[in-house]
């Protein structure tokens, strides 16, 4: 471990000369990632279109492959790109959200989608909606603000990821 | 001797029937023979008591109807074709009929979304005189009227009533969170189904039809719910949370009273999924699968089928130690254990063609 440190501290600014790169290269990236979530399928999905923070999903998501549910998560509404909703917090129901947007569409649910990954608190994302999720969806609903909150919930169609 | 003399019998009967051109399921073990004295007298007692109708596979790999005796004896395969599968099966109230859904041979049935797949069938219960109502995805989760007139319907858009001779809509009621396994109280006056507007996923609930109101019965983890005979309680699977020794858990068959102010085991088995409860005509048994694969019912080739005395509830087979140790008191009655099959239904009424 001496040695190691050692080798570092005779090293420093070769090592630092050699990261300078690696660090401006990540920056540029990073630049590079900024995304406003637009693209075809959100843009004209649904009938309405919103940029919004994912502020909570309220217990576990469960992966099962043997049962398909939408779980409710609560957003904060940053901008309206169409349609109209109620108010600045909206629950929002996304259809096997252990699922990759990208292959999160089956034989129940046909048209959803979207470039998300993953769901994670504080994320923001540019979301095609319709309401109320009864309308859209037949299927098991996991809702942890039942009793809560008389809002209606929203049904995801297409979900992107935003970079600010 | 008498295992011997069985198996050589069932080798011949299968024998005679594949020449007659009938396809035997593929688990068709000869009834009769039974270790337990107290499980040879329930065969006995049920023996005479009407038709049980279920889907099974087939030698083939198919999935056909087949109708038995509900000691298990007596299999006769009611719909013979190899170039479709066919499930859920339910007598009409009068029993002169049934409905199905048929799907195409490519396609496997999904446990949760059976009732919405292929095509709904009505035939004679006997199989014959099979006509097709409607298209592929058309007249979703069906379920017959006490007079067997009209059908409630469910799709996304809400339930709807058909009246069968004329396939006009004659009501529509909103879902209100209900998403699968409708089904037509005897009286006629509720629905019940699987319903998502409780807070939980997979509440069983109960719809009044004249008003549209709804109960949740039993919460969280449940399904395949089905009417007992008075219209005022529900037989159903349950699987509870924190089950010890199954991070997963077992599913369970329940019963509760129609308002959903008690609930009470009926049968559980450490190590098996029950599904499919169905209560016999006069409220005295019930049927059920009992999986040692969660969902494997459709996906695989059924479950052993299995017939209990209500009155022997609440009943826990095999070791079950963490089941017992909820439920300290079980009556442990006997288990009549029926072919392989899924989703099985329950009549009393003489099947006309039937011999």
């Amino acid at each position: 471990m001496t040695r190691l440190l050692i080798y570092i501290n005779r090293h420093a600014n070769i090592l630092l000369l050699l990261s300078l790169p690696c660090v401006l290269g990540l920056c540029v990236s990073c630049s590079k990632k900024q995304d406003t979530g637009e693209d075809a399928k959100v843009t004209t999905l649904g009938s309405i279109e919103v940029t919004a923070q994912l502020l909570e999903i309220r217990g576990k998501i469960i992966d099962d492959p043997l049962y398909d549910y939408a779980h409710v998560m609560k957003y904060k509404v940053l901008q309206v790109h169409r349609g109209k909703v109620d108010g600045e917090t909206i629950y929002v129901g996304h259809y096997n959200p252990a699922e990759p947007r990208s292959s999160v569409a089956d034989a129940r649910v046909r048209d959803i989608g979207g470039n998300l990954r993953r769901f994670k608190a504080t994320d923001i994302h540019r979301i095609a909606l319709e309401v109320p999720i009864d309308e859209y969806y037949m299927g098991g609903i996991i809702n942890k603000y039942f009793g809560e909150s008389e809002d209606p919930i929203y049904w995801a169609l297409w979900t992107n990821l935003v970079i600010k | 001797m008498k295992t011997h003399f069985g198996i050589f019998s069932f080798v011949v009967i299968a024998g005679i029937a594949q020449f007659a051109g009938w396809t035997l399921a593929v688990n068709s073990p000869p009834a009769g023979k039974h270790d337990d004295p107290r499980t040879a007298e329930l065969a006995k007692e049920v023996s005479k008591k009407g038709w049980i109708i279920y889907a099974a596979r087939t030698s083939k790999g198919n999935w056909d109807l087949f109708i038995m005796r509900p000691d298990g004896s007596d299999i006769k395969n009611i719909t013979n074709t190899p170039l479709f599968n066919e499930g859920l099966p339910r007598f009409s109230p009068d029993a002169s009929r049934i409905l199905y859904r048929r799907i195409a041979l490519s396609e496997s049935f999904d446990n949760n979304l059976h009732g919405m797949q292929g095509e709904l069938v009505f035939a004679d219960s006997d199989g014959g005189n099979a006509e097709v109502y409607g298209g592929q995805g058309e007249y979703t989760w069906a379920s017959w009227d006490p007079e067997g007139e009209r059908i409630a319907c469910m799709s996304v858009k809400g339930i709807y009533f058909v009246e069968l001779a004329t396939k006009k809509v004659v009501g529509r009621l909103d879902r209100r969170g209900f998403f699968q396994q409708l089904t037509w109280s005897p009286d006629g006056k509720w629905l019940c189904g699987v319903a998502n507007s409780f807070g939980t996923g997979w509440t069983v609930a109960r719809m009044e039809i004249a008003t549209g109101t709804t109960n949740a019965v039993s919460s969280m983890n449940n399904c395949t719910p089905d009417w007992f005979p008075d219209s005022q309680q529900l037989i159903f699977s349950y699987r509870p949370a924190n089950q010890e020794g199954s991070e997963y858990g077992w599913t369970q068959l329940w019963m509760a009273d129609a308002e959903g102010k008690h609930r009470s085991l009926v049968y559980g088995e450490d190590g098996r999924h029950v599904y499919g409860g169905a209560v016999s005509p006069d409220g005295i048994y019930v049927l059920f699968t009992g999986n040692m694969q969660e969902d494997g019912d459709a996906s695989g080739s059924g479950a052993p089928m299995a017939l209990m005395r209500l009155r022997d509830t609440p009943t826990i087979g095999g070791q079950s130690k963490a089941l017992r140790k909820v439920h300290g008191s079980t009556k442990d009655g006997p288990v009549l254990v029926l072919p392989d099959g899924w989703e099985p239904h329950w009549t009393y009424s003489v099947l006309g063609a039937v011999k």
